[in-house]
């Protein structure tokens, strides 16, 4: 902001202190049940609702806990696969969508709508039910499958709402000053999509290794994720182990966007464009 | 244009649509299919589907209708209707909230932390949704955080009845929807030309002018991608009403979620199902052909 | 600065994947046999179990497979329709089963369950007489009894006194403070034995009946709920609850002084759950020694104290804990068995129960 803009804009202070103030209280909001769960993974009794004492007892009972661990693994490996092919494969759509007319072109386009509007429950059932007549044993194979077909729409959406309105005159330039095809791609499209292909992918991830509707239809032998046995464990009575195995999932993704933050402050920002 | 590149061009268009025509086409689409054709038949004595042994007959009796025309009988009309009504509202409301923070993390907050502040966005839903449901059902009982906090500090009286009703419905719902209205949000906002903001202002626009002259329309297709993700599975909850809501209220994800899993009524459910996705394409199309109509070509491109 | 961006997400995905493969290697050891039986689980075979959650402790897992060298591997699920669902799609690749009462008349008659070899199984005289011979399942050709309890109700004594009766759950007196499971049969259940009816009623008339005293009672509920209705009564959120017996006695134990549980005079459910072995099942040899394992007396000892609830096995009854055979909520009387009935399928009727019960939730 210059000084310029300073001078003539003396409600821009108060205007930012108001989005300050309501993006903490949304992070507040976000996190309050995270607390709640932080907190309680430490309480000594068995119902959640009571706190009795400190113990760090359920995060000894946790690392015994084959069947989480295996739940644990099984959830990363589905949501890591998931998210590299739906992003792959829908930013490719997009890019299809937005900047070619091609046969089949709105069927395409409406195709994508189906898996967020259909309810879950009727994807998982559809999805049983052809794996039965496929004659495909349940397994990991078959909720990777699952999950890629119904994100893959996730990213399509979210990078096409990128791509609507992205000013074209400089893909234009990039081929005017001789630059083919793939190289404008690479270095003018890609960068100027890739916030977009980021929150695609972030939303993907976040979708697969939380969902328990489908996944609970075409799960098989070994391939319960953590949401299904957390929802197992739920039902016969919520024991703080589940909330220590979300804590420490939690701390590893924040040292994750920890380390993240910290190779990002070296090098730049996100953004593509440049701030004038 | 030469027809060469053309051709090239329309071959790498269909190139880069062929991994979504063979996951979609194959792992979505034709379960559907199959489904769909289930809705058309009729629940047999223990739960499995009635064969059909004359199939033109069966068509010509109009039975094959019989799952469509119950679902239209008012008991079920009641549930759609309220279940429309809870998906606007929390649409409504996730707009309201989500917009001023992802301004915030996209236009104004130091390059450097936006990653993290998107992040931190979502992080809390690689938790499981169960135990963050769970997790509200702590704060909003009687004698959980909410009230606590209100009783210490003076603003109520008598502890209020915050769950099991639909005001814990509501905040479940925009609890679990927030990050798909955020994402698209940001997305959009974040490639807005600030010089088109300044040269607003330069020209005497107001604050408030400037935004709903400027900035709403530049991010439209984000604001309609975040609506379409939050509105469309709000139709298809059913975890939240059943935990928060104390499974006091059906709406259409439960009651689509009870055909499946308890009354066993497979084709009835899933007419249900498609009766629903139909509303929502027409909706979809109508808002399409609204749009153009107004020249917003931005937003008619994302759903088109 | 886009080169940057690009870094940084390929930094973190290789962040996530190193992460996914360390948790890889880890899960290898874990999750079924111990390292060191590794060669012999490869000659023992596999076991793959579906089953109840929280029906079958770890231990007795382990134990099995340190005798027989079998590799079990098991996976759980929450109700009876999921179950039928997988077997339904015959790619569900399970050798041992637990269904309950109604569903394994559905399995037989669906034949997706196979009949036991009984030559092989040498612990059948265990079983208690009481619960062999049901009319799911005659003879008991295709499944034996495994864990059995009743549905009844847990109150907090200090707030409304003795209970004995279903009519508690519908006096205004406790408007808000009753909990009722979200099960269409159970809840109905409770309507008709008030009425003096069975649970299996058919009548549409009388199903019409108990549909609106439901209605009326949706009032004073405060929630429906099938998991964890037994904290909520803990936690004091609720002073009824409608639950089943395992549970409930467990938060009867650990709050004796305020709670307690009852199946009330004019009866309630009894449900039994089976061990079946699915008609595809690829490894049913082991199914069956599995099933003969659990017959033994120390074995079955062990499942009970570990889950709290009952099983059918009579010589295993001198190694139960002494709470929890003398705890009348797990190991109820003959009296209070007798006036229980047993929940059957009711075929079409489910259709007319099913849209009573949108009725009455979506008022």
């Amino acid at each position: 902001m210059t000084d310029h803009q300073r001078r003539l804009r003396p409600s821009f202070s108060r205007q930012r202190a108001l989005l300050t103030a309501h993006s903490w209280a949304v992070y507040l909001f976000l996190y309050a049940p995270i607390a709640i769960l932080v907190v309680y993974s430490f309480n000594e009794g068995r119902q959640t609702a009571i706190w009795t004492g400190f113990t760090f007892d359920w995060y000894a009972h946790l690392l015994e806990n084959e069947l989480i661990l295996r739940a644990v693994k099984n959830s990363l490996v589905v949501a890591t696969t998931t998210t590299v092919v739906t992003t792959l494969a829908g930013t490719m759509v997009a890019l299809a969508l937005a900047r070619f007319r091609f046969l089949g072109r709105a069927a395409t386009q409406a195709a994508l709508y189906l898996p967020v509007i259909v309810p879950e429950v009727v994807i998982g059932a559809a999805l049983l039910t052809f794996f039965g007549v496929a004659r495909l044993r349940l397994g990991l194979g078959t909720v990777v499958v699952a999950h890629v077909a119904f994100c893959i729409s996730y990213v399509a959406i979210v990078v096409r709402a990128r791509l609507a309105g992205l000013d074209r005159s400089l893909e234009e330039a990039a081929a005017d000053l001789g630059a083919g095809a793939w190289d404008a791609f690479r270095r003018v499209t890609l960068p100027l999509i890739l916030p977009g292909v980021v929150a695609g992918a972030l939303l993907v991830f976040t979708v697969s290794i939380d969902d328990y509707v489908v996944t609970s239809f075409v799960a098989g032998v070994g391939s319960t994720t953590l949401p299904l046995q957390i929802y197992s464990m739920l039902k016969v009575g919520v024991t703080p182990e589940v909330n220590a195995v979300s804590t420490l999932l939690l701390l590893a993704t924040v040292v994750l966007i920890a380390v993240a933050q910290r190779l990002q402050g070296r090098q730049g920002g996100l953004s593509g464009v440049e701030e004038t | 244009m030469p027809d060469a590149p053309a051709q090239r061009r329309r071959l790498g268009a269909y190139l880069l649509a062929l991994p979504t025509w063979v996951i979609l086409g194959g792992a979505f689409l034709v379960p559907l299919a199959i489904m769909l054709g289930l809705s058309f038949a009729q629940r047999s004595t223990y739960g499995g589907i009635q064969p059909v042994d004359d199939l033109a007959a069966y068509v010509a009796s109009g039975n094959f209708l019989a799952n469509y025309a119950r679902s239209l009988e008012p008991t079920y009309l009641q549930i759609y209707w309220r279940s429309l009504w809870l998906a606007v509202v929390t649409t409504a409301l996730c707009l309201v909230v989500s917009y001023p923070i992802a301004y915030f993390v996209a236009v104004l907050a130091p390059r450097r932390w936006k990653g993290t502040l998107l992040a931190l966005v979502v992080i809390p839903f690689w938790t499981s949704f169960l135990i963050r449901t769970y997790a509200w059902m702590l704060i909003l009982r009687t004698e959980g955080l909410a009230n606590t906090v209100l009783l210490k500090l003076g603003l109520v009286q008598a502890p209020l009845s915050l769950l099991y009703n639909d005001f814990a419905v509501m905040i479940g719902l925009v609890y679990a929807e927030l990050p798909f209205m955020i994402l698209p949000l940001f997305a959009s906002l974040e490639k807005l030309d600030r010089s088109l903001l300044e040269a607003g202002n330069d020209l005497g626009a107001g604050d408030v002018s400037t935004f709903f002259r400027i900035t709403v329309p530049l991010t439209m297709p984000g604001i309609v991608a975040g609506i379409l993700l939050v509105f469309i599975p709000s139709l298809g909850q059913f975890v939240v009403s059943d935990l928060l809501g104390g499974a006091k209220t059906v709406l259409v994800g439960n009651l689509i979620q009870n055909q499946f899993a308890v009354a066993r009524n497979k084709p009835f459910g899933a007419a249900i199902a498609f009766e629903l996705t139909v509303v929502v394409l027409l909706l979809l199309w109508a808002y399409a052909a609204y749009a153009r109509r107004q020249g917003n070509g931005a937003s008619r491109e994302v759903l088109l | 600065m886009n080169r940057v961006a690009v870094h940084r997400i390929l930094y973190l995905c290789t962040l996530l994947a190193a992460f996914a493969a360390m948790l890889l290697s880890c899960g290898k050891e874990g999750g079924s046999a111990p390292a060191g039986e590794a060669a012999k689980a490869k000659s023992g075979g596999e076991l793959n179990i579906y089953i109840w959650s929280a029906y079958l402790p770890q231990e007795v897992i382990d134990e099995f497979t340190r005798r027989t060298g079998v590799e079990v591997h098991y996976d759980v699920y929450d109700s009876n329709e999921a179950l039928l669902e997988k077997l339904q799609s015959g790619v569900a690749d399970y050798d041992l089963v637990v269904p309950s009462d109604y569903l394994t008349r559905i399995l037989i008659g669906e034949k997706l369950i196979q009949p036991l070899d009984k030559s092989k199984l040498s612990h059948l005289g265990n079983l208690d007489p009481r619960f062999l011979d049901k009319p799911y399942d005659r003879g008991n050709a295709y499944t034996l009894p495994y864990l059995w309890g009743t549905t009844g109700i847990g109150y907090d004594k200090t707030k409304v006194g003795t209970v004995d009766s279903w009519a508690a759950l519908f006096d205004p007196r406790h408007k808000g403070r009753i909990l009722m499971l979200d099960d269409v049969r159970e809840v109905f259940g409770v309507a008709l034995r008030s009425m003096g009816r069975s649970i299996n009623e058919r009548d549409p008339a009388v199903l019409g009946r108990a549909a609106e005293m439901l209605k009326k009672q949706k009032a004073l509920v405060a929630t429906y709920n099938s998991g964890d209705f037994a904290n909520i009564l803990a936690a004091g959120d609720v002073d009824l609850a409608q639950g089943y017996n395992g549970q409930l006695a467990e938060a009867v134990q650990e709050h004796p002084e305020r709670l307690a549980y009852v199946v009330p005079k004019e009866g309630g459910t009894i449900w039994i759950d089976n061990v079946a072995i699915p008609a595809k099942a690829r490894h049913a040899a082991n199914a069956l020694a599995f099933i003969d394992y659990v017959m033994e007396p120390e074995v079955n000892a062990r499942i009970v104290n570990g889950v709290h609830y009952a099983s059918a096995n009579l010589p295993a009854r001198k190694l139960i804990k002494p709470e929890i055979l003398g705890d009348r909520a797990i190991f109820p009387d003959d009296a209070t068995i007798a006036r229980c009935e047993l929940i059957e399928d009711l075929g079409d009727t489910t259709t007319l129960l099913d849209r009573y019960w949108t009725e009455i939730k979506s008022q």
